[in-house]
């Protein structure tokens, strides 16, 4: 846009320098990927030594009851904990757009402080505390696995799918509410048949960047997770230590290529609602 | 922090409809007891925890006596290198990561086409999307001795890679990591700082370097701040890079905070730990934030503009 079409001119070095740098960084940012996307066609023994092309490591990973079980866990602590996180902070993000008050600043710190806070923190903090009030207090719906994950990543999505929800609302007028409650809407009313459908698009990649945001957890859910409802992250940092398998690769790929969908989707319906780039890429990282 | 939850209805100003509005606030409270819940009365336990002791062999923590022992314990040489290390880590990485970042962000936002940006943005969020756990075995994979880029080293007379397993293989990891979190901002900032404002320093005489030190790279400030805190906090509790790529014996201060509860079932130790790995954190970025400005402090006194007579 800013680039003149009219005088053209030699680039200048500095830009040459530039693009070649811009895309070194793109081949370092895309090496391992396509490192872990290749080797998933390794028909070897071990991921890392080459034994030749073959689709054998998919067919080993799909017959695999354990990964299979494992994925599946995953997907399922994914659904609910984006559930509970886009129920959560839509609600709450609403309320820090249309009703802001001294309470919004203590709210606002307490979202910061939940997206700052180291996830091993996090981790280590939910282990006994789900312990305690699991096994002592008798809550005994703690003791279930995919509960435990699942609250586990919705903290840090709730705090994304608020900030989503507000940063949206705040960009519009209140009128519309107004003229609902006018013409005799009851508050209710017009939360759901003016506010909610205002907000659908944050609320909808709130809740497919959660998903994804819970497909990745691997350091909380190697804490709280117990024993029978592994998730995939955890299984993958198991075989970290006891030697990886082309499987892992294979399977990460199909991961890659389910988490890809699902952010081209996020991308495509922020566009929709009339989003710049600039805006989006804001969005895609929770901030 | 919990009282605040029935303060807030009286706003500041009164609003017109009062009658139709009172319901809102309520929306946030499921969020409130949520977090409360679940991320404030955890922390607050392990803050807790972090004065007690561990009893027994089969206990993991008492709390009947209060001490800080457990702090002196967590600073003790052997642990406090770790510590030393992790900030090692943590601040080299962020600096390599901001000198990476910073010619590729101002690239994508002012040197590659309008159209193209979009795709561009794509592309870094592609590895930021990846499971961060499988970008870093693809570093394993790569620096691994029978691995392809090792044989390639050797083809080419410079011997194996022998990087696997120590500080430097965790600094490679850590830097790919949190990249796409320091190009983000960056782009952003870059972006809002528009073409016209630099031609105009252009206009007036200034030179590309003069206009990139003196326009944008003031302008882009708020930015490289946001940028340099997304990459160094999280990085500096950092546990997974640390863990894929740098051996069994831990490098990381996450390392240590993880095997206490872990393997050596010593909470209240882990515990202080914990606290101690915040507290390095955010009193090593307060630190830094204190010395640029009192480094910058010359340059901005130089450069200030006084407009009319206003002291």
């Amino acid at each position: 846009m800013t680039a003149p079409v009219v005088r053209r001119r030699r680039r200048p070095v500095t830009d040459v320098l530039l693009s070649v740098w811009g895309w070194l960084v793109m081949a370092f940012l895309f090496a391992p990927i396509l490192v872990i996307v290749v080797y998933s066609f390794n028909d070897g023994r071990l991921l890392s030594a080459w034994g030749g092309f073959g689709f054998s490591a998919y067919e080993a990973a799909f017959a695999n009851r354990q990964i299979v079980a494992t994925v599946l866990v995953t997907i399922r602590v994914a659904i609910w904990s984006a559930l509970l996180a886009t129920v959560l902070g839509t609600m709450a993000g609403i309320a820090l757009a249309r009703r802001p008050g001294r309470w919004t600043v203590w709210f606002t710190a307490l979202l910061l402080l939940v997206t700052v806070t180291p996830e091993i923190v996090d981790a280590v903090a939910l282990l006994p505390w789900f312990v305690q009030l699991g096994t002592e207090l008798g809550i005994t719906i703690l003791n279930d696995g995919i509960v435990r994950l699942a609250i586990g990543s919705s903290l840090f999505s709730t705090a994304v799918v608020a900030y989503l929800v507000r940063s949206r609302l705040v960009g519009m007028d209140e009128h519309l509410e107004h003229a609902a409650t006018d013409l005799y809407a009851t508050p209710f009313q017009a939360l759901t048949r003016v506010t909610l459908p205002l907000t659908a698009p944050a609320v909808l990649s709130g809740f497919l960047l959660s998903f994804t945001l819970s497909l990745d957890n691997t350091i909380i859910a190697a804490f709280v997770s117990v024993q029978g409802s592994t998730p995939w992250p955890v299984y993958i940092l198991g075989s970290v230590r006891s030697g990886l398998r082309p499987e892992i690769a294979a399977m990460s790929t199909v991961m890659l290529v389910l988490t890809l969908l699902v952010l081209v989707l996020v991308a495509i319906v922020l566009r929709r609602s009339g989003d710049s780039t600039a805006q989006i890429a804001r969005t895609m990282t929770g901030g | 922090m919990t009282a605040l939850g029935s303060a807030p209805r009286r706003a500041a100003t009164p609003p017109p409809r009062r009658r139709l509005r009172a319901p809102s606030f309520l929306l946030a409270l499921p969020a409130w007891f949520w977090l409360l819940v679940f991320f404030v009365a955890p922390v607050g336990l392990v803050l807790y925890y972090s004065f007690g002791y561990k009893p027994s062999l089969f206990e993991t923590v008492a709390t009947d006596r209060l001490s800080f022992d457990r702090y002196l314990e967590a600073l003790s040489p052997t642990f406090a290198s770790v510590f030393l290390n992790t900030l090692w880590v943590g601040v080299i990485g962020t600096i390599l990561c901001l000198v990476i970042a910073m010619p590729a962000a101002y690239w994508i936002a002012t040197k590659v086409p309008a159209h193209r940006r979009g795709l561009m943005l794509g592309l870094v969020l592609v590895p930021f999307w990846t499971n961060f756990l499988v970008r870093t075995i693809g570093w394993r994979v790569m620096l691994a001795p029978e691995g392809f880029l090792s044989e390639w080293m050797v083809s080419l007379g410079l011997g194996p890679i022998e990087l696997l397993n120590t500080r430097g293989a965790v600094l490679i990891g850590v830097v790919y990591n949190y990249l796409p979190l320091m190009i983000l901002p960056l782009y952003v900032a870059f972006d809002r700082v528009e073409g016209p404002l630099r031609e105009a320093s252009k206009d007036l005489g200034a030179d590309r370097v003069r206009t990139f030190l003196t326009v944008t790279l003031p302008l882009a400030r708020p930015g490289i701040v946001a940028g340099v805190l997304f990459v160094y906090i999280p990085l500096m509790g950092d546990y997974i890079t640390a863990t894929v790529l740098g051996g069994a014996q831990g490098t990381m201060a996450g390392q240590l905070v993880a095997s206490q509860f872990q393997t050596a079932q010593n909470w209240a130790l882990g515990s202080a730990m914990a606290v101690v790995l915040i507290l390095t954190t955010v009193l090593s970025a307060v630190v830094a934030a204190a010395m640029l400005w009192l480094v910058t402090w010359p340059v901005r006194f130089a450069t200030r503009l006084r407009i009319g007579g206003a002291s």
